[in-house]
């Protein structure tokens, strides 16, 4: 007979609205479920509201992703006016983005991912007092350091958006805050120190030699060739993950999706292929397809949530909470998102699949995906994000007559998509304004992604599927399972964090 | 980054059972305020607020807690006491005012200000946020209150 007990391990560190079930026989985990337990329905509150209040409500989802959701909700809005921001604006406008998402890479990995290769679980590690030394919470040298180098490039935001917090400088057509050339230096300052420490620290090399590694072999023998690239915080993380085995769990589906992100300028000196610095498209293994926005669909057979007969496209599906029974099959406040009815992954390792990163579509194509290449993604993403960082802020300072601003005179009837890559991965806003109000709003987070429940054929989300077959060799300390889970970088937190007198953490349901 | 004072006002007004900071910070800018005191709503910034630690001598946060004290008191603690739950041990994507509070001593750059925490026990009734604007601007500016 089965016997369940319930365990607690910090998923999400101190607020334990995520939830995961797994079921496990002779400590190898056979199946799983993620929950999410908090409705929040930003969506509804919403409906009605003039067509701009997205950019003021919608920032407001996430105290991590505020940036982000106002450039889905700007872009969203752009659609809908049909207005193609001027290129001093975009320069604006992804320099503020990308802020944001190297600011949270970072912490992530050094704050709560590698945070864990302090856990008492790797005590016989020979690498582990040095792990306690560099990632102690609060307390370790590196953990301290990310602290202080994270909250000074923040700094960016500040100038670009004219003011901080709540910085709601873009709007349909452009930005509102055009910055001086002593800002603009300013910010170049910022992200010259930001660069330097990056490269010092968490590489252990310039990001030029970072980029040369192309290859699974190519990473073997660049972590051989110096003791600065084994003692950047991206080597130590390389062998440690190497030795407690996080490059043989956490596959999931194999299956990754990027909206693609970043518009570039018409004029620019930064690399692209296309529209977007990040390109978008879904991979099967590595092999990528096209991205059709129209592909979306959002599944509610197993979430608290009214449903259609048939998954809807976010212009049509709505968030109305249902949770009157069916216990047994609706588990979760978070709805399936699919693509082209697949599952999908998405963050920075499905952003560099889709890219045609020769790193990691090597390690892919000889292991498949994993929890080591997942996080390494993460780790190194602020690689290909400083240079292009960099040559928009001397693109601007060299330029400030490249326009911050589209005249939108009103916001018209019609819909939009707003979709770009967030830290997370991919980030939808679908808009729809009838007389000058917000008719319809929908918004699919990363963490809808990665985290959905089943959808109505049976088919686990993302991590779901990633824990199967993980072992769990310690069911008092599960340390294994919370990395699989943290190397998608999950976010379901935010909307409410009160100061507790107790702690309050995830909760893991070990069927044993 | 020139003032003496500081309040920092944590939550989201968009949600009902985390929206008593912003309440204290609308109740507060509604007033004349001291000289060299700014309040700020500093919404879901967590970590990010640390920039509002320099620079100031006193900083006051404004927040929803529990545990601390019956339900709708209000009560000022020290960091110390602040952090007496231990909830800080991790980093949280919702960016706890636990975790800021306790990364000041290592995070923050010149001269550590002196700390409170006005917290705000549930339900938050008007009454409540009156008297933590109170206590809080009390705390931010000592001599205020004479």
């Amino acid at each position: 007979m089965s016997r369940r007990k319930t365990l607690d391990i910090p998923l999400n560190r101190t607020e334990g609205d995520l939830e995961l079930r797994v079921e496990v026989h002779d400590n190898i985990v056979v199946d799983a479920w993620s929950r999410g337990t908090m409705y929040r329905g930003f969506e509804n509150m919403l409906l009605g509201r003039g067509a701009l209040d997205g950019l003021v409500v919608t920032p407001r989802i996430c105290g991590i992703c505020t940036t982000t959701h106002l450039m889905a909700a700007a872009k969203a809005l752009d659609a809908v006016a049909g207005v193609t921001p001027p290129d001093n604006a975009r320069r604006l406008r992804n320099l503020a983005l990308m802020t944001e998402h190297v600011q949270s890479d970072l912490r992530q990995a050094l704050l709560m991912f590698m945070a864990d290769f302090a856990n008492p679980a790797h005590k016989g590690l020979a690498l582990y007092d040095e792990a306690v030394a560099r990632y102690a919470p609060l307390r370790g040298t590196s953990a301290v350091e990310a602290i202080r180098q994270t909250k000074k490039i923040l700094e960016i935001i500040a100038v670009i958006g004219g003011q901080w917090p709540h910085a709601s400088f873009m709007i349909p057509g452009g930005v509102t805050h055009r910055p001086g050339a002593v800002e603009i230096l300013n910010c170049r300052m910022v992200l010259r120190r930001f660069r330097q420490w990056y490269e010092d620290q968490i590489l252990g090399c310039s990001i030029e030699r970072w980029r040369e590694v192309a290859s699974a072999a190519d990473l073997e023998a660049w972590l051989d060739a110096s003791e600065a690239h084994r003692d950047g915080d991206v080597g130590f993380f390389i062998r440690f993950a190497g030795a407690i085995g996080l490059d043989a769990v956490g596959a999931g589906h194999g299956t990754f999706l990027s909206f693609g992100s970043l518009d570039m300028p018409d004029a620019t000196a930064v690399p692209g292929r296309g529209a977007t610095l990040l390109p978008a498209g879904f991979a099967a293994g590595i092999e990528v397809q096209p991205f059709d926005g129209a592909a979306v669909a959002e599944h509610c057979g197993h979430s608290w949530f009214e449903g259609a007969a048939h998954p809807q496209h976010p212009f049509a599906s709505q968030t109305v909470p249902y949770a009157s029974g069916e216990e047994q099959d609706r588990y979760s406040w978070i709805k399936a998102p699919r693509y082209r009815e697949r599952p999908a992954e998405t963050g920075p390792l499905a952003e560099a699949v889709v890219a045609g990163d020769p790193l990691f579509r090597d390690l892919i194509a000889a292991a498949g995906p994993n929890a080591l290449a997942r996080q390494l993604a993460r780790l190194v993403r602020p690689a290909t994000l400083l240079p292009a960082m960099e040559t928009w802020l001397d693109e601007l300072a060299a330029d400030d007559n490249g326009g911050h601003y589209q005249s939108v005179a009103s916001m018209p009837d019609g819909e939009g998509a707003g979709l770009i890559e967030a830290a997370r991965g991919a980030l939808g806003h679908w808009v729809r304004i009838r007389d000058g109000r917000i008719a319809h709003y929908q918004i699919i987070t990363p963490t809808s992604w990665n985290a959905s429940p089943r959808d109505d054929a049976g088919v686990r989300g993302p991590w779901e599927e990633a824990l199967i077959g993980c072992e769990v060799r310690d069911a008092g300390n599960p340390v294994e399972l919370g990395y699989v889970v943290r190397s998608f970088d999950p976010c379901l937190v935010c909307s409410v964090h009160t100061l507790e007198g107790g702690r309050s953490r995830g909760r893991v349901r070990l069927g044993v | 980054m020139g003032c003496r004072a500081r309040i920092v006002c944590v939550g989201n007004r968009l949600v009902a059972g985390d929206n008593a900071g912003p309440r204290v910070h609308d109740h507060l800018v509604r007033r004349r305020l001291p000289a060299g005191l700014e309040v700020v709503d500093g919404g879901l910034a967590g970590l990010n607020l640390l920039r509002l630690a320099e620079g100031a001598r006193r900083l006051v946060f404004v927040d929803q807690v529990r545990g601390f004290a019956p339900p709708d008191a209000v009560v000022v603690l020290t960091r110390e006491a602040a952090l007496a739950g231990g909830g800080a041990a991790g980093f949280g994507h919702g960016g706890g005012l636990g975790y800021l509070l306790a990364a000041l001593p290592a995070a923050c750059e010149g001269p550590l200000p002196a700390v409170r925490v006005v917290g705000l026990e549930a339900p938050c009734t008007g009454a409540a946020v009156a008297r933590a604007a109170a206590l809080a601007l009390a705390a931010a500016v000592p001599q205020a209150r004479s």
